[in-house]
This record gives C-alpha cells, structure tokens and sequence, in this order.
C-alpha cells in the first residue's frame, strides 16, 4: 500500500508546474469558445455537436495522452516507476499509484472539459444546462479515467512507451466507426453514451460496461507486464 | 556471506560475463564504453539482462523489490526523484527507502546542506552524481553498493568521506563494487581488481600480471647465427626463426629485451636491419591496465602499514 502511494506521489510531482493547468484552462477556454458559436449556428444541436465533437471526440483523448505521456515521464509504463524502484519500491505497485493518479486527474478533466463546453453551448440561463451537466460529470468521469488508463497500457509498447502515439491513432481511426472493430477502443462507447452512433448497437448501459471492462483490462495488462 | 554473481551474463557492450563478488571491496576498471556503466545498472537491478542472470544472494534484484531494498546504487546517468527542490527530492527517495532521517540529515552528513533548497532542475549532472551518491551511501547495512565512477565527483563530495564510509561498509560485510576508468581512482578505492575491456571481462587472476611477455621482431641477415647467441642469452626467454630473415624474441621487459638482442647482435659482428616491437593482443593490454592498477594499489597499501 505505501507503494501505491509512493506511486501516487510520484506521479503528482511529475504533474507539479504552471504548464498542466495553462493547458487546462486553455482547453476549457476553447471549448467555451466553441460552445458558444456552435449555439450561434444551432442552438438545439449544439450541446451534442460540442461535445461529441471538440470536447470528448478530440481535447479529452489529446489531454489524456498529454497527462499519461508526463506520469510515465516520457517513458515505457514497466521503465517509469524506475526511480522508485531503485529503492527497493516494488514497480507494479508504483505503476498502480502512478495508473491510479492519471486516471483521477484525466476524470477531472474529462468533468472540467464536460462543464466549460456546456456553459458555451447552453448559456447560463439556459433550463438544460442543470440535466446536461449532471448527466456529463459520470460520463466525463469515466471517459477520463478510461482514456488514462488506456494511453497507460499503450505505454507497455514501444521502446519509450511509443504506443500511446499508435493508441491515439488507433482510437482517433478505428473508433470513429460503429463495427466490431471499434469496440476495444473507448472513442465510440464514449460517443454513445452522449447520444450518439453505438458501436455494435450496443444500449448506453452497455457501453457504460465497455468503458469499465477496458479500463479493467488495461490495470490488468498494465500489471501483468510489469515486473515487480 | 553475502555473494553477488554475474552468470553467462550478455548486454548491450557487456559480452559473457562470468564473475562473482563477495563481501568487500572490488573496483572494476574500465570506462562506460567498456560496459562498467551497464554492468552497475544490471547488479542494481535496473536492467533485465539481455541473456545470463544477475544474482544477489541467488535472487535476481531486477525482479525482486526486497533485494533492490538491500542494494545501494551510483549510475553514471543519475536523474533526482521530481520535486521543487533537492530536500524534497531527497525526501521522497527516503521515504521509498523506508529511511526515517530527514533529508537534511543525510544532505549535512555527507557535506551537501547547500544545495538543499535548490531546485532539482537546475543541478548539474554532476551536482546530481553527488547527491546521488550521498543518497547511496547512507544507507544503513546495504548488502551491495554498486557505485559508478564513486570518486569521479570528489571535487562535490568529499573524497575522505567516500572512501571511509566504503571502508566501513565493506567492513560491515557489504559488497562494495566499484567501477573507475582512472587508474588512479582504482587504486584510491582499493580492493580485488576486475577489468572491462570492450564489453569482455577480465578477472583478477586475468587482471593481475602486467604485460608479462614482450615480443621484438628482429629482421637481420644472417637469423641462424643470430638465433643461436640469442638462445643462450639470460634475458630472454624464447627464440622463434620459422624460416626467412625475421627472429621473433621473446622476453620481460622491452628495454633489457632490447638491449641484449643489440649487444649479443655486435658480440657476434651480426647486422640488425630492423627491429620492432610486436604489438600486444587487447586482451594482454587491458590485463595491463588493470594489473597496473592493482600494482599502484598495492604499492600504496605498502606504504601505508609502514607509516
């Protein structure tokens, strides 16, 4: 358990500098921006259309792989607890606080992302805004935590962790459909969840499960690859 | 008895290493191209060897974290744990060591309070080895310490304070295994002396002997004549003529080597066209280094029971 946490605090000073919250607000700022002329355009639509699109289909995925690219500081996920290890740390364990701390802070993103592209799309005075939001904090929860732990476990591949680059593609590509193939890949049960095409049609309860069993499977393999 | 054990052991420049260490010290020579810099990462447990096996006490530290607990380390690249400032950093890797003194402690003890607040990123490489080094060193009763290049940061941390915690270590039972590419460093450091050339291995019973053959190749008009006087003289221990005008000489030491194959040549009013020294083997010459290296270390133990 003291692992863990090393793991945890570990990943905290990674993320520790003005540079991770500039980002942030820069994100909510555009997304803000974008809300509010999609509500010019259609005001019906724009909700949807700002969060399918610009919020969830692309700031969420890039700031997870930002997030999960400085916790494995740059590095391959077995090789980034490292610096603990060396100390008699036991690595999964790290690794697990390190996974641990990406997901929570990409969640927050993913509700941050979710509030500030609403506030644009709705207004302030709008009726929806209160069910929206409400709705969008699980969603942006989870997706958040899924996309983390999913860019975590492409971090097994690739001399530095070079597969987060190919999980970005890959989820950018192949879950934008709707067939089986994009299925293992969080972009289209997240796109379901807001209301969107499912994948395979599944319901929006089971796209929920999807998300979960993705972001088990990838703890999972995370651990299994790693050695102690 | 603690062992470290190095088996059939290949990675990167490291090529079938075959070697074990007990407890004391043992200074391995060689520079970072050779592979000393690969081989501390391995003994650590920061690198899964390629093919052989690590082992400490019949445990590979790479896959086991307790063992990693019990090693305490120096690689030639060190990165401080994230934090604003040294203390903080420091902090964290005791924490991780499960080391209840304070950064500070350990920063004051080793002569390196000044660089407690500051920040991590603006250390020098070298700054960063010292700290490092100061981390490795106080741990308490550390099976092994694997330290790179331990003395290449004495102008930070002071050489005294290194070299006599490494002693009291080492006579507290540890395994303190060394690398130095300065003869001189190794000899500082003391202990049974290894070498690395090129990734190959060169054990102290390898390293030990200086350059313990010398072959001059000596091309003369008349080689029978010149063969059979030489083969007689006392400072040289083998003649070779395979036929054509070139003697192969062997002997100790190249100027007596040299000096009896001229006057045993004018003794005989034979002619010398040409005489050149062979040049050595790699092997023959790393075993050089390291046995000079050992001979500079026992000169200096010599010296010092008679103060």
């Amino acid at each position: 358990m003291n692992d863990v946490r090393l793991g945890l605090s570990l990943a905290r000073e990674r993320l520790r500098g003005k540079t991770a919250p500039l980002v942030l607000l820069l994100s909510c700022a555009t997304l803000f921006a974008i809300g509010v002329l999609e509500r010019q355009t259609d005001a019906a639509s724009a909700p949807d259309d700002a969060l399918g699109g610009a919020a969830y289909g692309i700031a969420l995925p890039l700031l997870a792989y930002l997030v999960s690219e400085r916790v494995c500081a740059s590095e391959r996920l077995q090789r980034s607890a490292d610096s603990l290890a060396r100390y008699g740390t036991d690595r999964r364990a790290a690794v697990l606080g390190l996974l641990l701390a990406s997901a929570s802070c990409t969640a927050v993103v993913g509700v941050l992302l979710s509030v500030a592209t609403l506030l644009g799309a709705h207004g302030l005075h709008s009726k929806a805004l209160g069910a929206d939001l409400r709705a969008c904090v699980g969603i942006g929860l989870i997706a958040g935590a899924v996309y983390a732990l999913y860019f975590g476990a492409a971090s097994l591949l690739g001399k530095r962790g070079g597969g987060r680059k190919w999980a970005l593609i890959i989820d950018f590509v192949l879950g934008a459909g709707s067939s089986a193939l994009a299925a293992p890949w969080p972009r289209g049960h997240v796109r379901n969840l807001l209301g969107g095409e499912p994948v395979v049609a599944l319901s929006q309860t089971s796209a929920w499960l999807a998300l979960a069993l993705i972001g088990v499977a990838c703890v999972i393999s995370s651990l299994l690859k790693t050695p102690e | 008895m603690s062992e470290l054990r190095f088996e059939a052991l290949n990675h990167v420049e490291l090529v079938n290493v075959n070697a074990n260490f007990s407890a004391g010290s043992h200074v391995v020579v060689g520079s970072e191209r050779d592979g000393t810099g690969t081989l501390i990462a391995l003994a650590a447990g920061m690198l899964d060897p390629a093919r052989g096996r690590v082992l400490l006490d019949g445990i590979a530290p790479y896959s086991d974290a307790r063992t990693r607990g019990r090693i305490a380390s120096l690689f030639a690249t060190e990165t401080l744990l994230p934090a604003p400032d040294v203390a903080r950093a420091l902090a964290l890797s005791l924490r991780a060591r499960g080391d209840a003194r304070s950064a500070l402690s350990v920063l004051d003890e080793a002569g390196l309070t000044r660089f407690a607040k500051q920040r991590v990123s603006s250390l020098t490489a070298r700054e960063g080895r010292a700290i490092a080094l100061s981390i490795a060193l106080s741990q308490l009763a550390p099976t092994l310490l694997a330290l790179h290049e331990p003395l290449s940061v004495a102008d930070i941390l002071q050489e005294e304070f290194v070299l006599r915690t490494l002693n009291e270590r080492s006579a507290a039972g540890a395994i303190v295994l060394c690398t130095a590419s300065r003869l001189e460093d190794a000899t500082r450091l003391g202990g049974n002396t290894s070498a690395l050339e090129r990734g190959s291995w060169l054990g102290p019973g390898q390293a030990r002997p200086p350059l313990s053959n010398i072959t001059l190749r000596v091309h003369t008009t008349e080689p029978r004549r010149l063969a059979a006087r030489l083969s007689e003289a006392p400072d040289i221990s083998g003649v070779e003529w395979a036929g054509g005008q070139e003697l192969l000489v062997h002997g100790r030491e190249l100027d007596s080597l040299a000096h009896s194959v001229v006057a045993n040549a004018r003794a005989e009013a034979i002619r010398i066209t040409a005489l050149k020294q062979d040049a050595p083997p790699l092997e023959a010459l790393a075993a050089a280094r390291a046995g000079l290296a050992q001979a500079y270390y026992e000169r200096e133990r010599g010296e010092r029971r008679q103060q």
